[in-house]
């Protein structure tokens, strides 16, 4: 009888769970749920807590994640206003704002399907965004000119105004570029180009270098030669103090004009034989006139 | 009987492959390296279970086949039917010995194979590998494996006593297997307990354990196989299956050591001593100890520990309830009261434009021409090119590279969970949010900065700005995160560019060396220039000095030479000629000519001579 009893309280315990499985269900407060009746919504409900349901195949939930879910459409390639090829990637939050009004539009509320369709609209206004802007307007090395939250304001508004007429059960929370890029061959052209300004800032360096070289040798030489110009009327100014000073003893050989004339045509011919060389005198030329009264050899006898 | 002994088997089989699939799941579910050894062992008493049951089937056959034959016998006297050939007569006799003769050697070397293949890999694996418990699956793993452990002892203490009590060799492998199957995961459990009670190294000692047990496994396979060539061949002995391993069931059944004892005692004083007397108490019980067990499991749901540095969102059928810091807490049992769990304290990193690499990780050195990690390329302005593009607008280049640079980041953003309600709440999935948030602020700063500028002096500014554009952003978003640190902690030109960068140093270096060279020159000219100069000036000083000198030298010495020259007058002259005359000529070739006595014409050739040397030169003919 015991083990009856006991046998009961499982039975009933189990019982009692299988039920609670089958008619009760539970919505957190990141979800929103709807319930069907035979595949016809006939509940919306946003607000978390344990509900009652009919057992399946009577009705159905259909739970759905309220939080902003975010993700990030293809980097694609579009042109700019001037012409230039531009890769993008955006980056948009969204949420389910009306589950009732979600749910049949994508096949029993199906995520992905939202997301692929949102996706298409993303792209399409893009690509619109994009074509009306300059490449300046989405780089530029003065800030004040940058159009980017501009540029993802227009976006975001065209893809609400999309999601608006259509009326999915969707809005768009936020919107940001995430991504941009250049195609790899105009990457290719940008590398170019900065190795080319790097070649130009290499020439510039070196030929400034040697032009900044070339300024100081110059202005070296140039005080230099100043320099010894200087010192060369230095000394001409010297040796003309020495002659001034040398001339005024001249007075002193005034007294006897003769004998100093002598005397300095005297210095004057030792100077000019001081060098080497070769004077050729006859017998009359003192001291050499002493020769005239010595025997010669007399030209021979005529007989 | 024996009918039921053969769905015994069954039973054996099924629970063992059952348990070995969950066994299997759960430790998948819950990363137990104890677990996977565990489920190896329940693999192996699958199989054994399974060569098992199929001989008793085949032994059944032989048993009925044995029973027909002996009937028609009896009913039809000495027939030409029992002329045939054997094999003809008692076909399930020849397959059954024909599965002991070539199966059963077969499957002993399969399942040495397999024990000595699962220890040995087994072990290298738990070696290497770096998988750790899920801390937060690990009590319902506790309690499955717990309950793996209790099925697996009840049919495995039932099949024991029945293969003893009926003396049954071929059901006792099976039920040595799943008693020690059910030790194997009541250890595995308290592997996982250990490791829940902060000792996360038991599951591997565990799991080494169950190794080496595999081990052993495998070696009394080897023996037995060598063994089982020499034993002598007794026909009609019923000989101890090959795959009954020993070892097992000493290990499921400890007990056994003592049975010679028991059964002496039995002997000694008139009863059972070896009754199981537990198992009939646990067969009796069967339900109250399944509901004891799902009651635990489900109490142990209403008591929650938050290790330090996390927090919880506690969840009262679906909707928040409060936020359970660290401690023990109380709460409904499931499904009524749920958890969920976040790493609040814990400094969580996001990398912006690169992805890490370990391998990089450890390299000591990083280059700008070397690439370290995989990198991204942003676009950043460039107020040069734009110089560049204007000087040159007359130009009409229709392949002109956008007035654009292209720029290497790697920004690591470390961020921790301020608000875990607005964490949880807010968006689907916060962390990819952040990165996603922190990449737009990066993308939009460096587009709007200049190339030179954020690589050199604008980096600190750009760190501070980067951080709080992303923390206005998480705020904007409503994520609950403070942004503790952002790190521009490379920046460079890509990989492809960075080589010219490098080289543009290299000529600011060559410009400095050049006029650095100059320098010492223009010292060392100017140091001449003013060296030479000193000597002019000191030259002239000098002659300066002998000029006034020599000639006040010269007027004293004319004063003194007057007197003398006023009282000789030629006398003075011709010998102050004279000696002037002698040392000026001193030197000098002199020719006298004495010409009075002749008519001669005397011809000089004063012309210098050449040295011979010079003349005997001798040029080399090419």
């Amino acid at each position: 009888m015991k083990r009856n009893i006991l046998t009961v309280v499982i039975g009933a315990v189990l019982i009692l769970i299988f039920a609670l499985l089958l008619f009760v269900f539970q919505v957190r407060q990141s979800e929103v749920a709807v319930v069907t009746t035979f595949g016809k919504p006939v509940r919306n409900l946003t607000e978390p807590g344990a509900y009652f349901k009919w057992p399946w195949p009577v009705q159905k939930v259909y739970k759905f994640d309220q939080r902003v879910q975010n993700f990030e459409d293809k980097f694609s390639e579009n042109l700019t206003a001037d012409n230039n090829n531009l890769l993008t990637s955006v980056y948009v939050g969204w949420k389910i704002s009306d589950a009732a009004a979600f749910f049949p539009k994508f096949a029993g509320g199906s995520v992905p399907a939202a997301q692929r369709m949102l996706e298409s609209m993303l792209r399409s206004a893009k690509s619109a965004v994009v074509g009306k802007h300059p490449l300046a307007d989405f780089v530029n090395a003065n800030p004040q000119d940058l159009k980017f939250d501009a540029i993802e304001g227009e976006i975001e508004s065209a893809v609400q105004s999309e999601l608006r007429t259509n009326q999915c059960g969707i809005e768009i929370e936020f919107l940001g570029i995430k991504k941009l890029g250049l195609p790899e061959s105009v990457a290719q052209t940008v590398f170019t180009r900065m190795t080319s300004e790097r070649q130009v800032l290499i020439s510039k360096l070196q030929y400034a270098g040697e032009a900044e070289a070339q300024k100081i040798k110059s202005a070296a030489d140039r005080q230099a030669a100043e320099t010894i110009a200087d010192a060369d009327a230095a000394a001409t100014r010297i040796r003309g103090e020495g002659e001034a000073e040398a001339a005024k003893t001249l007075p002193v050989f005034q007294q006897n004009p003769e004998l100093a004339n002598f005397l300095l045509r005297i210095g004057a011919l030792q100077q000019s034989l001081n060098q080497r060389s070769t004077l050729i005198f006859d017998e009359r030329t003192p001291p050499f006139d002493l020769f005239q009264h010595m025997p010669t050899n007399s030209p021979s006898q005529q007989p | 009987m024996e009918r039921n002994t053969q769905k015994n088997g069954l039973v054996n089989l099924i629970a063992a492959a059952m348990i070995f699939v969950a066994a299997f799941v759960v430790t998948c579910y819950v990363n137990s390296l104890a677990g996977q050894a565990a489920s190896i062992f329940l693999g192996l008493g699958a199989l054994v279970a399974f060569a098992g049951w199929f001989q008793m089937r085949l032994e059944e056959n032989e048993r009925l086949e044995k029973l027909e034959i002996d009937e028609l016998a009896r009913a039809k006297g000495e027939s030409a039917l029992f002329d045939a050939k054997e094999s003809e007569v008692f076909p399930a006799h020849r397959a059954r010995e024909q599965f002991e003769k070539f199966f059963v050697p077969g499957f002993a070397v399969l399942l040495f194979l397999l024990e000595a293949g699962g220890a040995w890999l087994l072990w290298r694996w738990i070696s290497r590998t770096t998988n750790v418990i899920v801390p937060e699956r690990a009590m319902p793993s506790l309690a499955l494996f717990a309950i793996f452990a209790l099925l697996l002892f009840l049919i495995g203490r039932f099949s024991v006593t029945i293969a003893r009590l009926q003396n049954h060799r071929l059901l006792r492998p099976s039920a040595s297997f799943l008693l020690a199957g059910a030790y194997v995961c009541f250890v595995t459990a308290l592997g996982v307990a250990a490791v829940k009670a902060e000792f996360p190294r038991v599951d591997f000692y565990v799991a080494r354990a169950l190794c080496v047990l595999l081990g052993l496994m495998a070696a009394e396979m080897l023996v037995t196989l060598l063994l089982e060539i020499y034993r002598p061949r007794v026909k009609g002995k019923i000989t101890r299956p090959i795959y009954d391993s020993r070892l097992v069931g000493l290990l499921g059944q400890p007990e056994s050591l003592f049975t010679t004892a028991a059964q002496a005692l039995d002997y000694q004083f008139g009863f059972n001593v070896s009754e199981t007397w537990f198992f009939q108490l646990l067969q009796k019980n069967l339900a109250m100890l399944l509901l004891a067990q799902f009651a635990v499991l489900l109490l142990s749901t209403c008591v929650v520990f938050i290790d330090a540095g996390e927090q919880a969102v506690l969840e009262h059928f679906g909707k928040p309830s409060g936020v359970l810091t660290p401690g023990a807490h109380l709460k409904l049992p499931w499904p009524a009261d749920k958890i969920y769990r976040y790493r609040t304290d814990q400094i969580q990193t996001l990398d912006v434009g690169y992805v890490p690499d370990a391998q990089s990780e450890n390299e000591k050195t990083i280059l700008w021409s070397v690439a370290h990690t995989k990198e991204d390329n942003f676009l950043v302005g460039n107020r040069e090119s734009v110089t560049i593009q204007n000087d040159d607008d007359d130009t009409n280049d229709t392949l002109k590279a956008p007035p654009v640079s292209l720029i290497t980041v790697s920004i690591p953003v470390q961020f921790q969970i301020a608000d875990v309600r607005a964490w949880a709440y807010n968006n689907a999935d916060p962390a990819n949010l952040l990165r996603d948030l922190a990449t737009r602020a990066v993308v939009h700063y460096l587009a709007g900065v200049d190339l030179n500028d954020v690589m050199s002096h604008a980096r600190l500014e750009a760190a501070q700005e980067l951080q709080s554009h992303i923390q206005v952003a998480a705020d904007e978003c409503k994520l609950g995160v403070k942004i503790l640190f952002v790190g521009l902690q490379d920046i460079h030109p890509p990989v492809t560019v960075a080589g010219d960068y490098e080289k543009v140093v290299g000529a600011e270096q060559t410009k400095l060396a050049a006029i650095l060279a100059a320098q010492a020159e223009a010292i060392e000219t100017n140091a001449l220039a003013d060296a030479l100069a000193f000597t002019t000036t000191n030259i002239a000083d000098a002659t300066r000095q002998r000029l006034e000198v020599s000639a006040y030298a010269r007027a004293a010495l004319f004063t003194n030479q007057i007197p003398a020259f006023e009282a000789a007058p030629s006398v003075y002259q011709q010998r102050a000629y004279f000696k002037a005359f002698a040392d000026a000529t001193a030197n000098s070739r002199k020719y006298v000519l004495l010409v009075t006595n002749t008519s001669d014409v005397v011809v000089f050739d004063l012309e210098d001579k050449i040295r011979e040397d010079l003349l005997n030169l001798n040029v080399p003919n090419n």
